[in-house]
C-alpha cells in the first residue's frame, strides 16, 4: 500500500509532473554517475597497486590517481546526486516547480565547469601535455601546493552548490506565500536544514581557498599558515560528510518506509534529527585534528563531546528506520519478533540496496565511535582503519543508497522502465559483499599500523605484525573486494545506460513518498523555525572555533612564517636538493 | 510532541551510551593519563630549524634519571635521526617538527602517533617498558616519495644503553723509531657520571686506560705508541670503550720513505 500526499496526481511520474526540472535532475544524476564510473575505476587501480597484486603505474602516479579518486567520489559523485535528489524533494513535496528553471540550469552548469577545471588540473599529474600539478589529495593540505585552476574549480563547484541551495529556498519562499499556514513538508524541511549547515560549513573552506590558498598559489601572497588552512579545511571537512549523508538519510526516512509497505514512524523525530545535524555538524571538525600540534587539549575535548552528541541523531534514525520497516512488514502480513523480516520486499533492489546500506552504516557507526574517542584515536589515526570506516559511510551507506535510489529515480525522471531488476538486485548484493571483504580487512590492518594514503606500504626496516591473520590475507581481501565492487559498479552503469535506451513506459509507479504514522501536527511549530536553529548553530560554531582559530593565528601568524609552496616530485625534490647542498657546504 | 514509548526508551539508552563514551574518554585522560598532543611545545619558523635550540642538533638527550628527550626533524622523505635508541623503562618525550610539508611521526604498533605540521612542534611523552624494535613511518601524504619515509626505534635493555660517543685522532703514517700518539675523545651524553675502561689494541700491543667522566662531560685520552716494538709495516688498531669502537691503520715506514705526517 503506497501512500501519497498528492492525491490528484497519483499515477503520474515526476517527468509528467515537472518535465523541465526532470531534465536538470537527469543531468545531475548522469554527472554523478560519470564521476562514480571514473572514480570507482581508479579505486580498483589503487587497491591492486597498494596490495601488490597488480602494479602497472608508477608509484608516484598513485597519488594522482588517489587525488582523483577522492575528489571525484567524495565531492563530485555525492554532491551531484544530492542536488538532483534535493531538487526532486523540494519540488515534489511542495508540489510546485522551481521559480526559474534558467537559474537551476545556471548552477548546474557552474558545478560542471568547476568539476572539469578540478579534473583537468589533477590529470596534469599524469599527462605531460597538461602543465598543471594537483597531487594534493582531497584534503589539499598546505604547504603542498596545487595549480590555481584546482582551487578555482573547487570554488566554482561550491558556489554552484550554494546557488542550488538558494534555488530550493526561493522555491520554498514562493510556496510559503501560496500556503502561508502550512507546515514545511518533511522532504523540503530536510533539504533546507541540510542546505543551512552546508552554507555554514563551506564558509571555512571558502575562506581557506579565497583568502589564503588561491592568492598563495597565484604568488600574490608568499606564505601560508599550514595549521590555519588545515583547521579551516576540517571546519568544512566533517560537515561535508553529513552533507553527502543527508540525502541518504532522506531516502531512509521518506522512501524506505514506503518501499517496506508502510509509513514513516515519526515525522516530528525526523525533524528533530535534521535540526540536530544543523546544530552539530560543524563544531566537531577538530576531531579530525586530535593529533595535531598547536591546538590545546581543551578544544579537542569540546569537539569530542560535540561529536559524541552527534551520535544521537544517527541512533534515533536507526530506531525510526527499523521501526518503520517493521511497521511496513507487518502491514504486509509479517509476524513474530523477528519473523516480520521475512515479509519485507527483499526482491526489490531499491529496498534491498537501501536496507543493506543502512546495515553497513550501523557497522560504520561503531568504527566511527572509536575514531571519535579522543585518546583511542592515537591507535587508528591516519591508518587504513579510517579508510575502512569511510568506505562504509560514504562508500556504502551513501553510495549504495544512491545507486538503489537511482533504480527508482531514473525511471521517474526519464519515463523509462528500469532495464533489469534482477541485475539491479544482484548489483546491490554484490556491492554489499565486496565492501564486506574490503572494509573489514582495511579496519583490521589499521589496528596494526598500516598507514592510509600510501602507494606501497612495504618498508625496509620493519614488518607489520598483525595480531590475527596475515598482511597477505588482508591484501587479498582488499583486492578481491575491490574487484567485486568494480564488477558491481559496471553492472550498475550498464543497467543505467540500457535503461536510457528503453522505450517510454506507461506502467511506472507514481511519484510518491512515504506518509507518516505520526505527522507534523504532532510536533511543536518551533521545529520549523529555521532562523532560530540557524542562529543557535552559528553560536555553537563561534563557541567551538573562535578560541582555537585565535590561538592558531596568534602563534603562527595569519599568513605563517614565510612558508612557500611545495610540489614534491621525486625528480626535483627541493628538500633533497637542499639536503645535498648542505652536505657539500656544512 | 508525541513520542512512542519504545522510542523514549531508545532515546534514554542512546543518551546513556553517549554519556558513557564521554566518561570513558575522560577516564582515559585523567586515570591512565593519556594526554593529547597540544600546543605546549609552541611554534617554530621552518626556515630556521637548524638554528633552533632544540633542533639544531637532533637525536636523544638524557634529562636525568630515566627521562629522555628525542628531537626529530621530519622532511620529505626522511627523519633526522632515522634511527633512534632509547632504554627500556624510560620516559621519553619526543619533539618533532617539519622542514617542509605536513608529515606524521608514527611508531608502528604503539599509540605513538602525531601529525607533524610545519610551523608547529609536536610534543608527546611515552613510556617504553619492553625492549624491542619498532618501525617509524609517515602516515600523512607528503609528496611522491611518501611511501619511502621511514625510521626505526630500538628500545634496548636499560643496562645496555648509554649515550657515549667516541672519536679518535691518529696519524696514518709514522717513521719507525719516532714516538707517536693516538688521541681519543670520549664524551658522555648522560647526566650521570661514567666509569669505564678504554682499550687500544694495535698489532700485538694492548693499552688500557681507566676513564671517569662527569655527566655531560668528556675526556681526552692519549695513547703513546711504541713504533719500534711494532716494526715497519701496516698496523690495524682498534679503540674500544664499552660497546663503541673506532679503528684505523697506522703505517710505520723507514726514515727514508717519508716524514711524520699527521693526517
Amino acid at each position: 500500500m503506497e501512500v501519497t500526499r498528492m492525491s490528484s496526481t497519483a499515477s503520474r511520474t515526476y517527468l509528467d509532473q515537472f518535465p523541465a526540472e526532470a531534465k536538470v535532475i537527469k543531468a545531475a544524476f548522469w554527472s554523478s554517475f560519470m564521476a562514480l564510473a571514473i572514480g570507482g575505476l581508479l579505486g580498483l587501480v589503487q587497491a591492486l597497486h597498494r596490495t601488490d597484486v597488480l602494479r602497472f603505474i608508477d608509484p608516484a602516479d598513485y597519488y594522482t590517481v588517489l587525488t582523483a579518486h577522492g575528489v571525484l567520489l567524495a565531492i563530485t559523485f555525492t554532491i551531484f546526486f544530492l542536488v538532483g535528489i534535493f531538487t526532486w524533494a523540494v519540488t515534489t513535496s511542495l508540489d510546485r516547480g522551481v521559480v526559474d528553471i534558467r537559474f537551476t540550469w545556471a548552477w548546474y552548469i557552474m558545478m560542471v565547469v568547476g568539476t572539469i577545471l578540478v579534473g583537468v588540473s589533477i590529470l596534469g599529474g599524469v599527462v605531460d601535455a597538461i602543465p598543471t600539478y594537483a597531487d594534493v589529495l582531497f584534503t589539499f593540505y598546505a604547504p603542498l601546493q596545487a595549480h590555481p585552476a584546482f582551487y578555482v574549480g573547487l570554488v566554482l563547484f561550491v558556489v554552484g552548490s550554494w546557488l542550488a541551495g538558494a534555488d530550493w529556498f526561493r522555491t520554498w519562499w514562493a510556496w510559503r506565500k501560496e500556503n502561508p499556514d502550512e507546515r514545511i513538508p518533511l522532504p523540503t524541511f530536510m533539504a533546507l536544514t541540510t542546505t543551512l549547515f552546508w552554507y555554514l560549513c563551506t564558509l571555512g573552506v571558502a575562506l581557506s581557498i579565497l583568502v589564503f590558498l588561491l592568492p598563495w598559489s597565484l604568488g600574490i601572497v608568499d606564505s601560508v599558515n599550514p595549521l590555519l588552512t588545515r583547521t579551516l579545511f576540517w571546519y568544512f571537512g566533517h560537515a561535508v560528510v553529513y552533507f553527502w549523508l543527508m540525502p541518504a538519510y532522506m531516502m531512509w526516512y521518506i522512501m524506505l518506509p514506503k518501499l517496506s509497505g508502510g509509513k514513516l514512524f515519526s515525522d516530528p523525530l525526523a525533524r528533530v534529527v535534521f535540526v540536530l545535524f544543523l546544530l552539530l555538524s560543524t563544531p566537531v571538525g577538530i576531531h579530525h585534528q586530535y593529533l595535531d600540534p598547536g591546538i590545546a587539549e581543551g578544544y579537542k575535548f569540546i569537539a569530542m563531546t560535540n561529536t559524541m552528541f552527534l551520535l544521537l541523531p544517527s541512533l534515533l534514525t536507526a530506531f525510526t528506520v527499523v521501526a518503520s520497516m517493521e511497521h511496513g512488514a507487518r502491514q504486509r502480513g509479517g509476524t513474530g519478533y523477528l519473523g516480520w523480516l521475512k515479509a519485507l520486499p527483499w526482491r526489490d533492489p531499491v529496498f534491498t540496496g537501501m536496507a543493506l546500506a543502512g546495515l553497513m552504516f550501523a557497522a560504520a557507526g561503531f568504527s566511527g565511535m572509536i575514531n571519535a574517542g579522543m585518546n583511542i584515536n592515537y591507535l587508528v589515526h591516519n591508518s587504513w582503519w579510517v579508510v575502512g570506516h569511510f568506505h562504509l559511510t560514504v562508500g556504502t551507506a551513501v553510495a549504495l543508497t544512491f545507486m538503489a535510489a537511482a533504480y527508482w529515480f531514473i525511471p521517474q525522471v526519464t519515463g523509462k522502465a528500469l532495464w533489469s531488476r534482477q541485475l539491479a538486485l544482484g548489483q546491490v548484493l554484490l556491492w554489499f559483499v565486496g565492501m564486506t571483504f574490503m572494509s573489514n580487512a582495511m579496519h583490521r590492518s589499521g589496528l596494526f599500523g598500516m598507514p592510509r594514503r600510501t602507494a606501497e606500504p612495504q618498508y625496509q626496516g620493519f614488518n607489520f605484525e598483525p595480531a590475527v591473520g596475515t598482511v597477505g590475507e588482508i591484501n587479498a581481501q582488499v583486492a578481491l573486494g575491490a574487484v567485486l565492487l568494480t564488477v558491481a559498479l559496471a553492472m550498475f552503469l550498464l543497467n543505467m545506460v540500457l535503461t536510457s535506451f528503453n522505450d517510454d513506459s506507461d506502467s511506472l509507479p507514481a511519484n510518491t513518498y512515504a506518509g507518516t504514522l505520526s505527522g507534523p501536527e504532532d510536533s511543536p511549530a518551533v521545529l520549523d523555525n529555521l532562523k532560530l536553529w540557524t542562529a543557535i548553530a552559528v553560536v555553537l560554531v563561534i563557541v567551538g572555533y573562535t578560541l582555537p582559530l585565535a590561538s592558531i593565528v596568534d602563534s603562527g601568524g595569519l599568513f605563517g612564517p614565510d612558508i612557500s609552496g611545495f610540489q614534491l616530485a621525486i625528480e626535483t625534490d627541493p628538500a633533497l636538493v637542499l639536503e645535498s647542498v648542505r652536505e657539500v657546504m656544512p | 510532541m508525541n513520542i512512542h514509548t519504545y522510542e523514549k526508551a531508545w532515546l534514554v539508552a542512546a543518551m546513556v551510551l553517549i554519556v558513557g563514551f564521554i566518561a570513558t574518554i575522560t577516564y582515559g585522560a585523567v586515570g591512565p593519563g593519556i594526554a593529547m598532543i597540544d600546543d605546549d611545545a609552541g611554534s617554530i619558523d621552518p626556515n630556521e630549524i637548524s638554528d633552533h635550540e632544540r633542533f639544531g642538533e637532533t637525536g636523544v638527550e638524557h634529562l636525568g634519571g630515566n627521562e629522555y628527550e628525542v628531537n626529530v626533524v621530519a622532511q620529505a622523505w626522511s627523519y633526522s635521526p632515522s634511527e633512534i635508541e632509547v632504554p627500556a623503562g624510560s620516559e621519553v618525550t619526543f619533539y618533532v617538527t617539519s622542514r617542509d610539508v605536513t608529515h606524521s611521526f608514527t611508531v608502528v604498533g604503539t599509540n605513538v602517533n602525531t601529525m607533524v605540521v610545519p610551523g608547529q612542534i609536536s610534543e608527546m611523552t611515552v613510556q617504553f617498558d619492553e625492549p624491542g624494535e619498532y618501525g617509524i613511518l609517515c602516515n600523512e601524504y607528503c609528496g611522491e616519495g611518501h611511501h619511502t619515509m621511514e625510521g626505526l626505534l630500538t628500545v634496548v635493555p636499560e643496562d645496555e644503553f648509554d649515550l657515549t660517543e667516541l672519536s679518535t685522532d691518529a696519524p696514518r703514517e709514522v717513521e719507525a723509531g719516532n714516538e707517536t700518539t693516538i688521541n681519543a675523545t670520549v664524551s658522555n651524553g648522560m647526566q650521570d657520571g661514567l666509569e669505564t675502561t678504554a682499550t687500544l689494541e694495535i698489532g700485538e700491543q694492548q693499552y688500557e686506560r681507566d676513564v671517569t667522566i662527569d655527566g655531560e662531560g668528556s675526556a681526552e685520552l692519549t695513547f703513546d705508541v711504541d713504533t719500534d716494538a711494532l716494526g715497519e709495516g701496516e698496523h690495524d688498531w682498534t679503540l674500544t670503550v664499552d660497546d663503541h669502537e673506532e679503528s684505523g691503520t697506522l703505517s710505520v715506514v723507514s726514515g727514508t720513505d717519508g716524514g711524520d705526517t699527521n693526517e
